[in-house]
């Protein structure tokens, strides 16, 4: 099935395991102007992230807005899903949320030792629960 | 959408295209440290002399990875740095540094059960807030404070998008508790400024210096600046100085008498 790379800008690992996947799929980031305006991220951000991406090889680079860029470029290249990884982000996934209403989205998840779901609110706790995960060696 | 160029070599070219292509952005006219990529990352991680970390994190001029810019945007997996350290064997700086990981993990995972109610309190604060500005006053927006030490911080945020981890709790400290700024006006304004910029780890380490992410507010005095980041800071005017008291004497006169702090252990007589 044809697919197109997404990356999101908390998931910019040329060697993912996505990549490794989808060796044949086009590989797209999107500046959503907008999203930099709102938040007025700065110059350096902006830089570390295209330095970044010119690391990966055959990269598409892209400035607009993200969800209704990601539609043309899965109409150009005729992709059938779009492939990323996952984010706490909450804007990122409100992007992913709104293109799921349009192609088959396949998201990564981030590796973690310990992922209890019932996550506790203070970090004493969360190491005391789970510091032998962490500091084992798999 | 325009598709953008990726045939540039240099920095500074790249610097030159960015502004032009991005005209809204702020310039600072220099180059952060940071350089963006995986490579970038690998080598810092390599020259990164994890066996000083234990003793050292605290401290300015001590030994820390610099890592956060590259496992925040995930040019390295945080995954792979835990193995990468473990590999050094048992040691203090290991569990040190393998801890300070997990406090990424335990941020995300709050935000991801939480979303966007991370941008709200978390909890009731434990001092009071309800007179606290809501918007960011400028002049720490510009880092003209008058203060020498914070604008230094600041000055460093804006023109390197990095800071070490003990200045961005010493200037969230002095913006929402000296200051009396709202905790999200200043954790939106780093958010932005830093490349490492995340709301897990950004927005919920500034509710846990506000206290409505944790049992009691964050401070600092005089003394523990000079401690840690004495080495680093051009020196402050000691009249009028808002920090050098004893952590008693500036609970309550930020607090006020209501709220009791619990013993600290220094005793604040730097002065």
């Amino acid at each position: 099935m044809p697919a197109l790379i997404w990356f999101n800008e908390d998931g910019l690992n040329p060697q993912h395991q996505m990549v490794q996947d989808y060796a044949d799929a086009p590989k797209v980031y999107v500046f959503d102007v907008n999203y930099l305006k709102q938040w007025a991220i700065a110059k350096h951000r902006v830089q570390f992230i295209y330095e970044s991406l010119l690391e990966i090889p055959n990269i598409e680079i892209y400035k607009g807005e993200t969800v209704a860029t990601l539609r043309q470029l899965v109409t150009d290249h005729q992709a059938n899903e779009i492939i990323t990884t996952e984010t706490p982000n909450h804007l990122i996934k409100s992007w992913q949320d709104e293109l799921l209403k349009y192609t088959n989205l396949i998201t990564y998840p981030e590796v973690y030792p310990a992922t209890d779901s019932r996550s506790p609110r203070r970090f004493s706790h969360y190491w005391r629960k789970s510091d032998r995960a962490w500091l084992t060696l798999t | 959408m325009k598709r953008l160029r990726t045939d540039l070599e240099g920095r500074e070219a790249i610097a030159d295209y960015l502004q032009a292509e991005f005209s809204f952005l702020e310039n600072t006219g220099v180059l952060a440290p940071h350089p963006g990529g995986r490579s970038a990352g690998l080598e810092r991680l390599e020259q990164f002399q994890l066996e000083k970390y234990g003793k050292q994190r605290n401290f300015l001029d001590g030994e820390v990875g610099q890592l956060s810019p590259y496992i925040s945007r995930g040019c390295l997996e945080l995954e792979e740095v835990r193995q990468w350290a473990l590999r050094h064997g048992k040691s203090n700086s290991v569990e040190k540094f393998v801890s300070e990981l997990a406090w990424r993990a335990f941020f995300h995972l709050v935000y991801e059960e939480e979303g966007d109610r991370i941008l709200k309190d978390m909890e009731k604060p434990k001092v009071s807030m309800r007179r606290h500005q809501t918007r960011l006053p400028e002049d720490i927006a510009s880092g003209e404070t008058g203060i020498p030490s914070m604008d230094t911080f600041i000055a460093m945020l804006k023109e390197t998008g990095y800071l070490h981890n003990h200045t961005r709790m010493y200037l969230a400290s002095y913006i929402v508790h000296f200051r009396r700024v709202s905790w999200r006006a200043g954790a939106d304004w780093m958010y932005g400024l830093l490349i490492d910029g995340d709301f897990a780890s950004n927005h919920l380490s500034w509710q846990w210096v506000a206290s409505t992410f944790s049992h009691k507010p964050y401070i600092f005095n005089r003394e523990n600046l000079e401690r840690y980041a004495g080495s680093v800071l051009p020196g402050d005017p000691r009249k009028g100085d808002p920090f050098n008291y004893s952590y008693e004497e500036l609970s309550e006169q930020l607090f006020g008498s209501e709220y009791q702090p619990e013993r600290s252990r220094t005793s604040g007589s730097y002065r």
